[in-house]
């Protein structure tokens, strides 16, 4: 029983992780259409930056973990935006229906590589701000830096959420999701806002690898899988769903730290791809996702 | 205030003004109306920049604005209510008004009193004000529709575009429109109205343009066009 509890435990901190940043595909998604195929690489970016702040990798710490990370944030802003204005931008203008695809993919490629240079190609420990030392609870032994990702990416996705429903910048970003057109003749800049929600993407990526990097390892390739199961969990919990990809997440999660201690650690990453598969052929549009209905 | 001089647009190859002028004074109601296809819907989205222009030129107060982007043009001061209503639909009636408010509420606009004409224009739609909390997409598509003229309003325009105010409402819906308009007009609004109810469009317009296939067929006071021979035999015929 307090295995199972702790296998849950583990699970959901790393559904969470998922969750953000299938966050963040849903955010270029809502407003653009066009997805970031490079968030695997915004997270290890982060994770690297934060690293060589907030580590001893480049002659530091300079920093600390808590102060790192709203540079961290600013950094994954101003490199999300970088990839719409040169990777998206012209694909979306020249109305190029699959430009995005390959230049987000093609972007995501060079700063892997840029990172393998800068950073080496070995994976690198994180120095975790908590104690290491695991917390008992009910017989389950849970790290500290694994409740500070639920809490963490719990933060993030609400303090998202009540900027689009509260201030007038927020509202404008839903508007352009729902209607561009008229978002523009409401005086929204929509290309701006566009430019906006990579900034935002890539930062909430970006705050995922600092997340998560204490309790994995750093390195220039700790991106690509995590972006490749979290644009999963995005599918299945649907692209326009803010708690499908948090189910979604925690799902993918769970089943994937059940299985790799009851069947085997080699067959870990199979159920995720099994719901997949299943959920597109059941519900393609996502287990929460919606068809959205528009009044003519 | 406003003023098209031979305007050109298209839709990819096909082009479809072929050279229309037209002019909106300050304070005045100019009403736009044509058979179905003729291209009033298209005069508009270029007058607010929903599409580029070909050719020609649009002069806000004398400033050319031709090409610019739509939200460009917002912050100078032309509101549009668009043909199909175009709501946000998930979001709230009020959330809906203060988008249209959204140039004064980012320093795009001079911000004058929002809140007050927020209340104001609830005032003149009462039936907005009950659903002041509503999503926007469970409205009537008659409450839609006056929450897109609302929301127009909330933008303090220089010139304010309606496009089809009118459509697919009921009778009795039709005459609150008109006569909202008609308040407008006296509040000193200037306007440029897109009709199919070209005998009511006249009946409150100072000045009335009537289009056929992208050029600008017949013109004058709208008084005028109301008793123009050929002008009653095309479009007010049917007894609206
Ligand atoms: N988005 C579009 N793409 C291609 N062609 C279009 C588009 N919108 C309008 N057209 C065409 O342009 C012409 C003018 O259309 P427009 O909508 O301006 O007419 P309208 O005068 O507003 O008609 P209605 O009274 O039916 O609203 C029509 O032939 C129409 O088929
Ligand atoms: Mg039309």
């Amino acid at each position: 029983m307090a295995i199972l509890l702790q296998l849950l435990l583990s699970g959901v901190a790393l559904g969470m992780i998922y969750a953000v940043i299938a966050f963040g595909y849903q955010s270029t998604f809502a407003t653009s259409g066009t997805l970031n195929f490079g968030q695997g690489e915004a997270l290890m970016l982060g994770a690297m930056v934060g690293l060589s702040m907030a580590g001893n990798v480049a002659g530091g710490p300079y920093i600390n973990y808590w102060a790192m990370i709203p540079i961290v944030l600013i950094f994954g802003a101003l490199q999300g935006a970088v990839v719409e204005r040169i990777g998206v931008r012209p694909a979306i203008k020249t109305k190029s229906e699959f430009g995005w695809i390959m230049s987000t993919i093609a972007l995501g490629i060079i700063f892997r590589n840029v990172a393998e240079n800068v950073w080496g190609r070995d994976d690198m420990p994180f120095p975790s701000p908590l104690p290491t030392d695991p917390l008992h609870i009910f017989g389950a032994s849970v790290l500290p830096m694994e409740l500070l990702v639920v809490v963490g990416a719990i933060v993030m996705m609400v303090g998202v959420e009540i900027f689009n429903r509260r201030s007038i910048y927020g509202k404008a970003v839903v508007a352009t999701s729902t209607d561009r057109d008229a978002a523009g003749l409401m005086g929204i800049n929509t290309g701006l806002v566009i430019t906006f929600s990579y900034a935002l993407s890539s930062a909430t990526a970006a705050f995922a690898g600092v997340l998560i990097a204490p309790i994995t390892l750093t390195g220039a390739s700790m991106g690509a899988v995590l972006g490749l199961k979290a644009f999963a969990v995005a599918i299945i919990g649907g692209l326009n769903s803010g708690l499908g990809v948090i189910v979604g997440g925690i799902l993918l999660g769970v089943a994937e730290t059940t299985t790799g201690f009851y069947i085997s650690t080699g067959y870990k990453d199979v159920p995720g791809l099994i719901l997949l598969l299943l959920v597109l052929s059941v519900k393609p549009a996502g287990l929460f996702g919606k068809s959205v209905i528009k009044k003519v | 205030m406003l003023e098209v001089k031979n305007l050109t647009a298209a839709y990819g190859q096909v082009s479809v003004l072929h050279g229309v002028s037209l002019k909106v004074e300050k304070g005045q109601l100019v009403t736009l109306i044509g058979s179905n296809g003729a291209g009033k819907t298209t005069t508009m989205r270029a007058i607010s920049g929903m599409i580029s222009p070909t050719g020609g030129e649009i002069l806000l107060e004398g400033k050319s604005i031709g090409g610019l982007a739509s939200h460009q043009i917002s912050k100078l001061g032309v509101a549009h209510s668009p043909e199909g209503r175009r709501v946000f639909p998930t979001q709230s009636v009020k959330d809906n008004l203060l988008l249209g408010a959204f140039s004064r509420l980012t320093f795009g606009r001079e911000r004058g009193d929002v809140e007050g004409d927020l209340d104001r224009a609830l005032d003149l739609f009462p039936r907005l004000r009950e659903r002041k909390d509503q999503l926007a997409g469970t409205l009537s598509g008659g409450e839609q529709q006056m929450l897109a003229m609302a929301r127009a309003l909330m933008l303090k325009p220089e010139v304010l575009l309606l496009d089809e105010p009118s459509m697919g409402l009921a009778p009795i819906l039709v005459e609150e429109v008109f006569h909202i308009i008609k308040r407008l007009k006296q509040e000193g609004v200037t306007m440029l109205l897109v009709e199919q109810f070209a005998a009511a469009a006249l009946g409150v317009a100072d000045y009335g343009y009537v289009m056929e296939n992208g050029r600008i067929a017949v013109e004058g006071p709208a008084a005028q066009l109301q008793n123009d021979p050929k002008v009653k035999e095309a479009y007010l015929g049917g007894g609206h």
